[in-house]
């Protein structure tokens, strides 16, 4: 079978392309801007060409025997020193095609939504350009064919997201949001580069120069010395937590709500915050063999789901509680990757995409609709006013809450059984307690916006739908929504569990059984929990929501639990005094002092020997005098 | 016999150098010069008799003739100092002083 491939390279390179003729043309023409027209025609071609190219390449592997689907790339070497060898290179196996099949799809979906959503904004041939780079640092982490390739992909999805957040740079407060994720993710980054090292040194004879790729690395993984592999397990998981906004790196995703509303879609759904979770289940055959750190990464994913959970219940802001579910539901995706049941996580992560790409295009929408309100007090009764916005939405909220048979169901579900077939009954525990929360505060938002009564009334008479350009997008993804979960049914309901068996040559997983009846007396008791925080949503705030300040353990809810005030003034105002210190009394007083000092010494020699630059001749003539004679005198004594 | 001529050269050489060190009259200075060069002059005559060779002499010859250039600039020099302060003390002259 031939595995090595001549287009694998056009995937990345379309968008990457448009992102530079973009660039080009808005640097070039940023004084007097060129038609949006020609701009959104230019923006779609890179991700419309890469999801083509992912249908080849999908059909291609199908049709390869299940063991050996791969296909690959090397374009160059791109570096050799010692025993590392890497190649610029591209693999595409099953994990990394689905992982293309959304990003691309989906990239395209909020790509075109954009084209409605920015009409009439400055910098419009500069947002599609960044867009179009994001897609493709994405792409570049999903088909990279080692840790060193995917580490240009995972810092590109950084510098974007920086770049977008930041996207509105008048406002101060959006600037500080994108610096935040920028320093935030760094911190992760950290982790991911030296658990790349670690693993190296591990690793290098085994490599022997051998191209430092996923598929030598796997083959080598054997030699790994037990001490090492969980090390590389745990500071992988750090850069993970980074990128994919865990416990404790997830303060940045909030945060990130600064930017357009397609970007965060972009950034939640498609790009950036999957990366993480792709990154643990891309080594699953480390983290196979340390059931230690399976532990942790599943214990951090579902505290991190309750926590964000909880945060989520409390908040004002409409993309600040999609916002917490996306941190909420990435807790989930861990929680299942942590378990050992990588499948389960990464069709969480794709029926998420759609959803959560669906929840905030959506909310985009309410946004454009009542001219940049994000306070969902402050709407109310939409539903008369954008019905088809308030259909998408509450399949999106459904599809969130994980109630059957929407696309968050099958997924989330799998993940819950998962942990509680192999065991981990606190963590089935923990996670059905988050999903009748996740339920509770989604439909919260639905209750608010669309249901009661308006509480602005001058934004609910302006309110109208968005033009088709931004609702078509919507309606697909809502399709998505409703019908993704299909693609895995669980053999309970009599599927094939279609995605599970087309990951299984990419993952190292070990399927458990549970009987019958747990299954679905799980399941009964998931969809319980999930109408149970419905139906308190209802009660609470269908009919006459009142919004009274918040006490107690409320309040704290809506302020974050203090996470960000506490990282605040245990890391960043002291490294800031740290700095301070360094640069007024460290840096003036120590660093400098060899070059200050030689500049005193040669000062006070300066001073000592001007005594004798008397300035008269006659001085000089005795200088000249004694040197004659100091000269002549040594001159006889060597005769 | 050589010795006494000798002895002179350098009772003239030192008395030049006291003239150029001590003296703060420009022209008396150049006169101390020239008083230098003629004790090297006279060692050169000395040594040449005494070695019975023409080498000392063509020395001396070129000696005069190269006094009687730097006389000649000296004295221009002189005057261009004359004209700049009005003055031949060469105490005034310290423009190198640290």
């Amino acid at each position: 079978m031939e595995h090595t491939v001549n287009y694998l390279v056009c995937i990345p390179l379309l968008p990457l392309a448009g992102a530079f003729v973009l660039g080009m043309m808005h640097m070039l023409t940023c004084k007097n801007p060129l038609p949006e027209k020609l701009y959104s025609f230019l923006a779609m071609l890179g991700p419309l060409g890469s999801l083509i190219f992912t249908v080849i390449i999908f059909s291609t592997l199908r049709e390869m025997p299940a063991e050996s689907r791969y296909l690959t790339q090397n374009m160059f070497t791109w570096f050799s020193a010692g025993d590392l060898h890497v190649d610029m290179g591209l693999f595409a196996d099953p994990l990394s095609t689905l992982f293309l099949i959304f990003v691309t799809f989906i990239g395209s979906l909020i790509h075109i939504y954009s084209i409605g959503y920015m009409a009439g904004e400055e910098n419009y041939g500069k947002y599609f350009a960044y867009f179009n780079l994001f897609l493709g640092s994405m792409l570049i982490l999903v088909l990279g064919n080692g840790p060193v390739v995917m580490f240009i992909g995972w810092e590109g999805v950084g510098l974007c997201s920086y770049l977008l957040i930041s996207f509105y740079t008048k406002d101060r407060d959006n600037v500080l949001a994108g610096n935040k994720a920028f320093i935030v993710n760094r911190v992760g980054d950290l982790g991911f580069v030296l658990g790349v090292a670690v693993l190296f040194w591990g690793l290098h004879s085994a490599l022997g120069g051998a191209g430092f790729d996923y598929l030598n690395i796997k083959a080598g993984a054997s030699t790994l010395t037990a001490g090492t592999g969980l090390a590389v397990c745990l500071l992988l998981f750090i850069g993970a937590t980074g990128k994919s906004a865990q416990f404790p790196l997830y303060v940045w995703l909030p945060d990130a709500m600064a930017g357009p509303t397609p970007v965060s879609a972009l950034i939640h759904a498609a790009t950036m915050v999957t990366a993480g979770i792709y990154m643990v289940a891309r080594f699953s055959f480390l983290y196979a063999s340390y059931p230690f750190a399976g532990d942790v990464v599943a214990w951090v994913g579902i505290l991190t789901a309750l926590l964000a959970a909880i945060i989520g219940c409390f908040q004002r802001d409409i993309k600040k509680i999609l916002a917490y579910s996306t941190v909420s539901q990435l807790g989930y995706m861990f929680a299942g990757v942590g378990v050992a049941a990588y499948s389960a996580g990464i069709f969480h992560v794709f029926t998420h995409s759609f959803f959560k790409a669906l929840l905030f295009l959506g909310a985009g929408s309410v946004i454009y609709a009542l001219h940049h309100e994000q306070d969902i007090w402050k709407m109310g009764g939409l539903k008369k006013k954008m019905p088809l916005t308030w259909i998408v939405m509450v399949i999106g909220a459904l599809a969130l809450a994980g109630f059957p048979p929407f696309a968050g169901f099958f997924s989330k579900d799998e993940i819950l059984f998962m942990a509680l077939a192999k065991g981990h009954w606190m963590i089935w525990l923990i996670g059905v307690c988050v999903a009748g929360l996740t339920a509770f505060y989604s439909f919260r938002l639905i209750f608010l916006v669309f249901h009661g009564k308006p509480r602005d009334q001058k934004s609910y008479d302006n309110a109208h739908e968005p033009p088709p350009v931004m609702t078509v997008p919507l309606i697909i993804l809502a399709v998505g929504a409703t019908f993704a979960g299909f693609f895995n049914l669980p053999a309970f309901f009599s599927g094939d569990s279609m995605v599970s068996t087309w990951l299984a040559p990419s993952l190292l997983e070990h399927h458990s059984e549970a009987s019958r009846v747990t299954e679905g007396v799980a399941m009964v008791l998931s969809i319980a929990v999930v109408l149970l925080g419905i139906f308190y949503a209802w009660k609470k705030f269908a009919s006459k929501p009142e919004d009274k300040p918040l006490t107690g353990f409320a309040k704290w809810g809506e302020d974050k639990f203090y996470v960000d005030e506490f990282y605040n003034a245990f890391i960043v105002q002291p490294w800031i005094a740290f700095g301070r210190t360094i640069s007024n009394f460290i840096e003036p007083n120590i660093v400098d002092l060899p070059v200050k000092g030689t500049t005193w010494l040669y000062g006070v020699l300066g001073m000592l020997f001007k005594v004798f630059q008397a300035g008269y001749v006659r001085v000089y003539a005795i200088y000249m005098v004694i040197g004659l004679s100091l000269m002549s005198i040594f001159l006889s004594q060597s005769l | 016999m050589i010795e006494d001529y000798l002895v002179l050269s350098v009772i003239l050489f030192c008395i030049g150098i006291l003239g150029v060190i001590s003296r703060r009259n420009v022209f008396t200075v150049l006169m101390s010069i020239e008083l230098m060069l003629n004790a090297a002059n006279l060692a050169f005559v000395a040594f040449a008799r005494l070695n019975e060779t023409m080498d000392g002499q063509i020395l001396a010859m070129m000696v005069i003739a190269v006094a009687a250039a730097e006389a000649a600039l000296g004295l221009a020099v002189i005057i261009l100092l004359h004209r700049q302060k009005g003055r031949l003390d060469s105490n005034v002259f310290s423009l190198l002083k640290g």
